[in-house]
């Protein structure tokens, strides 16, 4: 019961945040949900970690939303799997979704890099 | 595959696994090609990957349709539980199934008569009943046609306004003249009751008050007399040796606008030419129509009635000697319309449905008792199931849905019983002539209404009880095995106030039952003014039937002298109305030198008898003569009133040789007899005026007192009839005891539900407070046990055990004395010859109630005395 909260929490603390990238990540092309871990770890340096008990329940409900679509297809590798795309409601969605992520770091960042003459006086 | 939703959710929940088996098969390559030994990828992949299955449920739980699974697993769960203790489901059950029942019986029976009340036609509520003058019970017909034209034609607040006559004829033509019933209707008739025909068409505009000889036929009457013959329109056929021509036949199932009253064919107001008199005139035996109006949409009842009162009130200054009285207009909602059998209905069935959801309720708390008690003893079972991670929310969906799965079954069960016991209303009308068809009817409103009621029961019985049972702390419940020894002080305390619900509803049933049953032995013994046995009544289809004035009344003549003379037989008399069969003739009535006060109605009853009519009914004459042979149509009119007319329009003079004017015609009082009932024994008397029947006599009924059982004489006078001409049709031929039944039948109806709804309530009551007490006496074997090791001799034990029972019994019975007293009310009118604070009723009711719950403690104390307290003790 208190593991399956966790995940719970993290996809609330990361909702909106963990959308966007996997939204992002699927503006380079289709993707399945290894590619998106294996893409979203190797463009953050190994920094992003994404859970599985998170992507998956976001995959499922991104696609109830209709901001991506799912099919079954053949990996380079031979492997059968399910690879999500983004669909126009998505890209529409990530649009919104980055303007308001570049608000809010540069709203945090006006708040934390204050000019030291001005905390000074 | 939106109707098996489960089948897409099996095949989601495979892609899912496919979809994680691709993403670990993924994982395992890489790690493979980075060089890691087959083994330890997979191992690392699958702890990188973390806990597969809680993966799955979090991620299905973005389907939006988990819930769906888990109700599946809570259902197949609670049917589990039942199962495993059968006497529990069983009881409840069936305990639910009769109560669920007797509400669906009743609502049935309202469905079948009020809400229904003119079968085939379109927006019966919109569909208003129209009274002018006095509204009370069963009144006649209270329109001229010339009046009706004026409303209809005047007024601005109906789409439209029929008028109708009820009346019965003979279907000649065949070997044997039959009985049908018939209705002359306005021209309108069937497009204001938004009917359309199956064959043929209805009247035209311009037929309604000219003598067409033109017939529509009901559906049923085309079916059973003229084999459903497609080629019927235009046909001709006899209706009391006059030939009709067929213009239609009503759709299935149409049987006209009076409700609850069958009729078999229509015809327009003056089909043959010879009512012109009652076409032309306002007053007196011109006023014979039944009216119904169709509101326009958005027009209230409150608005429509003013209306029509302008309109009335110009006709009445334009007419005013043909509108003396009360001239008022009331409109009622066809369910509770005076016309018709649904005034008598609306006066009954609701207040039955009170008692039976009064039921309901008991019934209810008698089973959240029953599932208290098997959740307290299941708590261990709960609080396991609390500390391995369920949350209360679960905990009281799956208890509620119990309850739910319960109540389920048990309205399956009420809706095989109710499609048997909505037919049984019929049951309690005895033979009579009018035409009844009242009977319940099982449509999707009432199962519908089973639907809602037993799931709200489940609900009711499963939610109370759970939510208590998932507060106790799971830790505190599985540490201590004892805490079961008093069941816990808070489920003590609910199950006390269950008990004692379930005693304080069972206590107004018991009183109104037998307040019910005690009305019903005083109607039989009451004394209705006139002679009930050794009487014999049948009707002669005279006027029905086709025959000439004059040779009627030759006819009439010879009966009276042909049934005279058969042996056994008393007195023979004529009469043109039987008492308390429901049917009932009213008149405007005009006293000479009386004046009426404003809006005093002048209605009386009135009836047709001839010479030795009040001999054989054994009614005094008071005053004065009874009627004589020589009071026929060439002597000056006369009439005899009883003691309540008397009084009425000639306080203290003498009534002999006063005149009445009725008809436009004057006649004399020549007599004054006893008061006698005319429709019910418990009405309030109306002034009645008999007349002389060879001088105004309508209908003709021959009613004999007979020296022995008056039904033996039936064939005799049957005979006799038909020597005379054995075309004439003779009808309800019966004792006057079984006609005068008829008046009873509601008292029937009322004490026969309420006695079996008390008895209902009575079982519950004491079954419960036996399980509640018997329960928490053995969880105290212990501790009684105990207290007799220490020397509690058996006698206090046993008041230890049945204090607590009396307590109960006691609140139970004061709350309930309040609720009832309060419910008594509205049943006061329904009552004769008691009160509804009747003290005797009440002290017994309430000793019955009292002396069996405390026999339901006796019981359990008795045995918790008689235990070793040895055993007791080890017992836990």
């Amino acid at each position: 019961m208190n593991e399956r909260s966790q995940y719970k929490n993290r996809i609330e603390l990361l909702q909106g945040t963990l959308d966007m990238l996997i939204l992002q990540t699927l503006q380079w092309g289709p993707q399945h949900g290894y590619g998106i871990v294996q893409a979203l770890r190797l463009r953050s340096g190994d920094l992003l970690q994404v859970e599985t008990g998170s992507l998956y329940p976001a995959l499922h409900r991104l696609e109830r939303q209709s901001w991506v679509q799912s099919e079954w297809k053949q990996s380079e590798s031979k492997q059968k799997a399910r690879y999500y795309r983004i669909t126009a409601k998505g890209k529409k969605q990530l649009a919104s979704d980055l303007g308001r992520w570049e608000r809010i770091v540069e709203a945090i960042g006006s708040v934390v890099y204050v000019k030291p003459e001005e905390s000074e006086s | 595959m939106k109707w098996f939703p489960s089948f897409g959710f099996q095949r989601r929940k495979r892609e899912l696994q496919e979809e994680i088996d691709a993403h670990l098969q993924m994982a395992i390559a890489d790690r493979v090609a980075r060089g890691e030994t087959a083994e330890t990828a997979r191992q690392e992949a699958a702890r990188e990957f973390g806990n597969i299955p809680l993966v799955q449920d979090v991620t299905r739980d973005m389907w939006g349709q988990a819930w769906l699974e888990q109700l599946g697993r809570d259902v197949r769960y609670a049917l589990r539980q039942l199962r495993k203790s059968p006497g529990f489901s069983i009881t409840a059950t069936a305990m639910l199934a009769v109560a669920i029942c007797a509400n669906s019986t009743v609502f049935s029976w309202i469905d079948g008569t009020m809400l229904r009340p003119i079968p085939g036609a379109r927006d019966t509520g919109d569909l208003v009943s129209l009274q002018r003058g006095e509204r009370n019970f069963s009144p006649t017909p209270p329109f001229s046609y010339l009046d009706y034209r004026d409303l209809r034609e005047q007024n601005h607040t109906f789409a439209g306004i029929l008028a109708y006559h009820h009346d019965w004829i003979t279907l000649t033509g065949g070997a044997q003249p039959e009985r049908a019933y018939i209705s002359n209707v306005s021209a309108n008739y069937f497009d204001v009751l938004g009917i359309k025909p199956v064959l043929g068409r209805f009247f035209l505009p311009e037929e309604e008050s000219r003598p067409v000889p033109h017939v529509v036929l009901s559906y049923s009457l085309w079916k059973t007399r003229y084999a459903e013959d497609p080629a019927i329109v235009g046909k001709s056929i006899e209706i009391a040796r006059h030939p009709v021509t067929v213009i239609g036949v009503a759709p299935e199932g149409v049987v006209g606008a009076m409700p609850g009253i069958r009729e078999d064919l229509w015809v327009t107001l003056d089909p043959l030419g010879t009512d012109v008199w009652r076409m032309t005139h306002r007053s007196g035996g011109a006023v014979w129509l039944n009216v119904i109006g169709r509101l326009r949409p958005g027009v209230s009842r409150g608005q429509a009635a003013q209306d029509l009162d302008t309109v009335m009130h110009n006709i009445v200054a334009a007419f005013p000697d043909d509108h003396l009285g009360d001239n008022r207009i009331t409109l009622d909602p066809m369910w509770r319309s005076p016309f018709g059998a649904n005034g008598y209905m609306a006066a009954t069935l609701p207040i039955l449905l009170a008692f039976a959801a009064v039921v309901l309720l008991l019934t209810c708390a008698n089973v959240a008792t029953l599932t208290l008690v098997r959740f307290v003893s299941r708590r261990r079972e709960l609080a396991i199931r609390q500390s391995l991670g369920a949350n209360r929310i679960q905990l009281v969906r799956q208890m509620v849905l119990e309850g739910v799965v319960l109540s389920i079954v048990a309205g399956a069960v009420a809706l095989v019983l109710t499609s048997w016991t909505s037919k049984t209303f019929a049951w309690f009308f005895p033979a009579n002539s009018n035409p009844l068809i009242l009977n319940g009817s099982m449509d999707h409103k009432v199962v519908i209404g089973i639907a809602v009621s037993s799931l709200l029961v489940g609900m009711l019985c499963g939610a109370l009880p759970a939510w208590r049972s998932s507060h106790a702390p799971a830790v505190e419940v599985l540490k201590a095995e004892s805490a079961s020894i008093s069941g816990g002080s808070r489920n003590r305390k609910l199950l006390s106030g269950l008990v004692v619900a379930q005693i304080a509803l069972s206590l107004p049933l018991l009183l109104c039952s037998g307040l019910f049953l005690r009305t019903l032995r005083n109607l039989a013994g009451a004394n209705p003014g006139f002679e009930q046995d050794h009487i014999l009544t049948a009707t002669v289809g005279l006027n029905i039937a086709g025959y000439s004035h004059n040779e009627e009344q030759v006819i009439r003549h010879k009966i009276l002298d042909r049934v005279s003379a058969l042996p056994g037989v008393k007195v023979a008399s004529l009469t043109d109305w039987i008492p308390m069969t429901l049917s009932h003739k009213g008149e405007d009535a005009y006293p000479e030198g009386y004046v009426p006060h404003p809006h005093e109605s002048l209605k009386v009853a009135h009836a047709e008898v001839s010479p030795r009519y009040f001999e054989s009914l054994h009614i005094p004459i008071l005053e004065g003569r009874e009627f004589t042979p020589d009071d026929d149509e060439k002597a000056p009119r006369v009439l005899i009133v009883d003691q309540t007319a008397a009084r009425r329009y000639w306080p203290g003079q003498d009534p002999l040789g006063k005149e009445l004017r009725v008809w436009g015609r004057l006649f004399t009082v020549v007599g004054v007899v006893r008061n006698s009932t005319h429709t019910f024994v418990n009405e309030s008397p109306e002034p009645m005026v008999y007349m002389s029947f060879f001088q105004a006599g309508y209908e003709t009924m021959v009613q004999v007192e007979t020296e022995g059982n008056p039904v033996d004489l039936a064939p005799a006078v049957q005979n006799a009839i038909h020597e005379i001409d054995t075309r004439l049709p003779v009808f309800d031929v019966r004792s006057m005891r079984e006609s005068t039944q008829m008046a009873s039948s509601f008292a029937v109806i009322q004490s026969t539900l309420a006695g079996m709804f008390a008895l209902i309530g009575l079982v519950l009551a004491i079954t419960g407070i036996y399980g509640v007490v018997a329960y928490r006496t053995q969880l105290r074997t212990h501790e009684i046990g105990i207290r007799m090791a220490l020397g509690a001799s058996r006698v206090d034990v046993l008041r230890l055990v049945l204090l607590q029972g009396f307590w109960l019994t006691g609140i139970g019975l004061a709350l309930g004395l309040v609720f009832a007293l309060g419910l008594t009310r509205i049943i006061v009118r329904l009552l004769y010859g008691i009160g509804a604070n009747d003290p005797v009723t009440v002290v017994s009711v309430v000793m019955l109630l009292g002396a069996m719950s405390l026999l339901a403690c006796y019981l359990p104390a008795h045995r918790a005395m008689r235990r070793n307290p040895v055993t007791a003790i080890r017992e836990l």
